[in-house]
């Protein structure tokens, strides 16, 4: 169910425990500043945790600092920048 | 009634874009404003995207939004990270523009606005977006295996070596003709030579703030970097007022060669958080915002187009490359209409971060559109400027000559008037020592993208600070591609290594690292060299080879992609992938003919070989050029080689193919499909669509 929520965020963009009441440029820039986060990789952090790999019980959960050069050890491993 | 006003809403678009295409395809002598461009190629996007791209999902692939995705099934929040559709598009799209969709059709200009444009707009539709969507499709169906991999398990053991060889070729090829574009466009301007080197301690300050100051926290890291190289481009303008530091950063093109490959080894062997991702990171950024800024300034100014729609060098006699129009103008406009490595793109990160399979159609067909627009714009760019200084930018100097006067007097006989006081003004006005023969596009392109900003934004005393924001725009990103590429390629001689010699083939092994750093670069570092002492300024040499490499990686993909389809049981609908396939085959091999054979020693590598030979024979050469000549002689072949060896690798891969399909179609084997079982979503209950505002 968790992660349903986590889903229709992702969908929604909204934060969650926000009154609905927000004027609807508020609403249009926080999806915004949010895509833009998760567009450049800032929120990556954020969302490995409420990720089912880091959540399960065997899991150990990376620190930050870990994650950060993990991520990009595997990223930077296979073709990510086209011609 | 609603269906109705949908009818009659697209016939408009379709309408709007027939007479848009019309009015571009018929002006014959009458200037042409750039808006009717930008209308057609967006009226038939939208038409290609309502229609076809809705027909391939529906039709061909049959997307399934009930069956969970690689992101769903095996999600890590490492590699496989369910994502929002519009946050992929921009990931996609971010991944797969590169220099090709504004460097290809720039090159491509010299035939005249209209071939390029139109093979813009329909190879994207019909070639382009459809290998980026199924590619993408099939990889979503293999839990995001990459092309490699479902070239062997679909087509052949054999053919998923030679897809892994030719992705290794092309990527040597790649490297080498992008750093050969930045080494043309920072010779001799200190200017741009300084902005560029100054992101190499930016990006390296930025990955030391990222990895220990403030981790992952990469959209404040790249507002200060992004702050600092716009700081960079103005304090440019300084060091090249300075008598010393202008003498400095003053690089010829073979100092500029050695400075590339040095900091690409360097990028490739020290750890990716230092230098190699906090530069992309910068790149991403100026890239998305200097994208945005051209389209934006282009609908701003509306330029008048001033270059015809065809030109004379239609016969292959074109200056800034050699060829007839077919096939050169398709090799050459490359990643705007159909890029092979983009099957590399829709194979890796993007399947495993889908959220459903409906979002591919989006993702895949979608952002190549996009792609397909820049290269539009860069075109518009392109012959905005005058012809004559279009010619006189991107044409060699062994073809024009050397001086103002020279380049002038040629350009003007061919019916494109232009003075040398033009060309001197113009260089003045950028703060350039000249803009003559600077063959790659980038400088080109930079002049024409100056032009529509300073028009927007700051007039002409403005354009200076414009061109040089252009050319640190265009090598930034490029420098990018450069690096994250040699660094992939350096994986892929340690693996093809690793089965010879296997402690090489261990990623944290040092001289391992080493060495492969050292092979990857060597190679594409050897063929940039022979491009920058080619006398016709090697991108007549190199371009047209890229060309042909990333074009038959595209016909490798479509050929998978049809083989998954035949064992689909697609066969009536096999034409959407055949076609294209068949088009590229016979394009590709065309050129790769010519290209070798040709007796034109402009056109033909073998043909120049023999002509410089006879040259040396009948003693024309003096004898302080032997070496040299002796050198180029050695170039022309190999890379005839090179281009032959391409050739007959997919041509081994097509019958492999083949034989695969006569099988299907005689049904004497049961085909075998490697898709991973079905299992429904456990996000079903979202899939109402209302629920999101899905779609």
């Amino acid at each position: 169910m968790a992660r349903i929520t986590a889903h229709a965020e992702i969908k929604a963009g909204a934060a969650p425990g926000r009154p609905a009441s927000h004027s609807r440029l508020s609403r249009i820039l926080r999806i915004a500043w949010r895509a833009l986060r998760d567009w450049c990789g800032d929120a990556a952090y954020e969302q490995y945790l409420r990720s089912r790999g880091a959540r399960s019980a065997s899991a150990h959960t990376l620190t930050p600092a870990e994650f950060y050069v993990e991520q990009l050890n595997r990223r930077y491993s296979r073709p990510n920048r086209c011609c | 009634m609603r269906r109705f006003f949908s009818i009659t809403a697209w016939a408009g678009v379709a309408l709007l874009g027939a007479s848009a295409l019309g009015a571009i395809a018929l002006r014959r002598g009458e200037t042409l404003n750039a808006i009717w461009f930008v209308i057609a190629a967006l009226c038939s996007y939208l038409v290609a995207y309502r229609l076809y791209s809705a027909f391939i999902a529906a039709r061909l692939l049959s997307l399934d939004d009930t069956r969970a995705t690689p992101s769903e099934r095996h999600d890590d929040g490492c590699d496989f990270v369910p994502t929002n559709k519009w946050v992929l598009f921009g990931h996609h799209f971010a991944a797969i523009a590169g220099p090709g969709p504004l460097v290809g059709p720039t090159l491509a200009a010299q035939f005249g606005y209209l071939p390029g444009t139109l093979w813009l707009i329909a190879g994207a539709a019909f070639a382009g977006c459809v290998q980026d969507f199924v590619i993408l499709f099939c990889s979503i169906r293999r839990d995001g295996k990459s092309l490699g991999q479902m070239a062997r398990e679909e087509v052949s053991e054999r053919g998923g070596f030679i897809a892994q060889l030719a992705v290794l070729a092309i990527m040597v090829i790649l490297l080498a003709v992008v750093a050969l574009v930045i080494v043309n466009a920072l010779k001799s301007s200190p200017w741009a030579t300084f902005t560029l080197a100054m992101t190499i301690p930016i990006a390296i300050l930025l990955g030391l703030y990222l990895r220990f100051v403030r981790p992952g926290r990469v959209l404040e890291a790249s507002i200060m970097g992004v702050a600092l190289v716009l700081f960079s481009v103005v304090a440019g303008q300084w060091v090249a007022n300075s008598h010393s530091w202008s003498h400095l950063f003053t690089l010829s093109g073979i100092a500029l060669t050695f400075a590339i490959i040095i900091y690409a080894f360097s990028a490739s062997a020290l750890p990716v958080w230092l230098l190699l991702a906090p530069r992309d990171y910068l790149s991403a950024f100026i890239k998305a915002g200097a994208i945005f800024s051209l389209a934006a300034g282009i609908l701003f100014v509306r330029p008048q187009v001033l270059m015809p729609p065809f030109t004379r060098f239609i016969d292959g006699t074109g200056p800034v490359f050699s060829g007839k129009i077919f096939p050169f103008c398709f090799i050459t406009i490359a990643c705007g209409a159909i890029s092979g490595f983009h099957s590399l793109i829709s194979s890796g990160t993007t399947p495993k971060m889908i959220l459903r399979e409906g979002h591919a159609r989006l993702i895949g067909y979608g952002a190549m559109l996009l792609e397909s627009f820049v290269g539009v714009m860069a075109m518009v760019a392109a012959c905005a400027m005058t012809p004559g200084v279009y010619f006189a930018i991107n044409s060699p100097a062994s073809i024009v000559g050397a001086t103002a006067d020279a380049a002038a007097t040629t350009i003007s006989g061919w019916g494109f008037p232009l003075s040398a006081q033009t060309m001197n003004d113009l260089a003045r006005s950028v703060g350039e020592q000249t803009l003559l023969n600077r063959a790659g596009g980038a400088p080109s392109l930079a002049v024409g993208m100056a032009q529509i900003f300073s028009n927007t934004i700051g007039g002409a005393h403005l354009l200076s600070i414009w061109y040089h924001f252009a050319i640190m725009f265009e090598a930034l990103f490029i420098l990018t591609v450069l690096d994250a590429g040699t660094r992939v390629g350096r994986f892929m001689v340690q693996e093809l290594g690793g089965r010879i010699w296997k402690p090489f083939g261990r990623r944290g092994w040092m001289p391992g690292i080493l060495m492969s750093s050292a092979v990857i670069v060597g190679l594409w570092g050897y063929f940039l060299y022979q491009g920058v002492i080619d006398p016709l300024g090697g991108i007549n040499l190199l371009w047209p080879i890229f060309g042909i490499s990333n074009q038959l990686l595209a016909a490798v993909a479509l050929v998978v992609a049809t083989t998954i389809l035949l064992k689909m049981g697609r066969t009536r609908l096999i034409w959407v992938t055949l076609v294209p396939m068949a088009s590229l085959v016979t394009i590709t091999m065309t050129a790769s003919y010519a290209k070798i054979f040709d007796p034109s020693p402009r056109i033909g590598l073998l043909a120049n070989a023999n002509a410089l030979a006879a040259q040396i024979a009948a003693g024309t050469i003096p004898a302080a050029k032997l070496g040299e000549t002796h050198r180029l002689i050695f170039n022309q072949r190999l890379d005839a080689v090179v281009t032959a060896v391409l050739a007959l690798m997919i041509l081994v891969l097509i019958v492999e193919a083949i034989a695969q399909w006569y099988s299907i179609l005689r049904r004497s084997r049961e085909p075998i499909l490697h898709e991973s079982p079905y299992i429904a979503t456990r996000w079903a209950e979202d899939f109402s669509g209302a629920a999101h505002g899905d779609d």
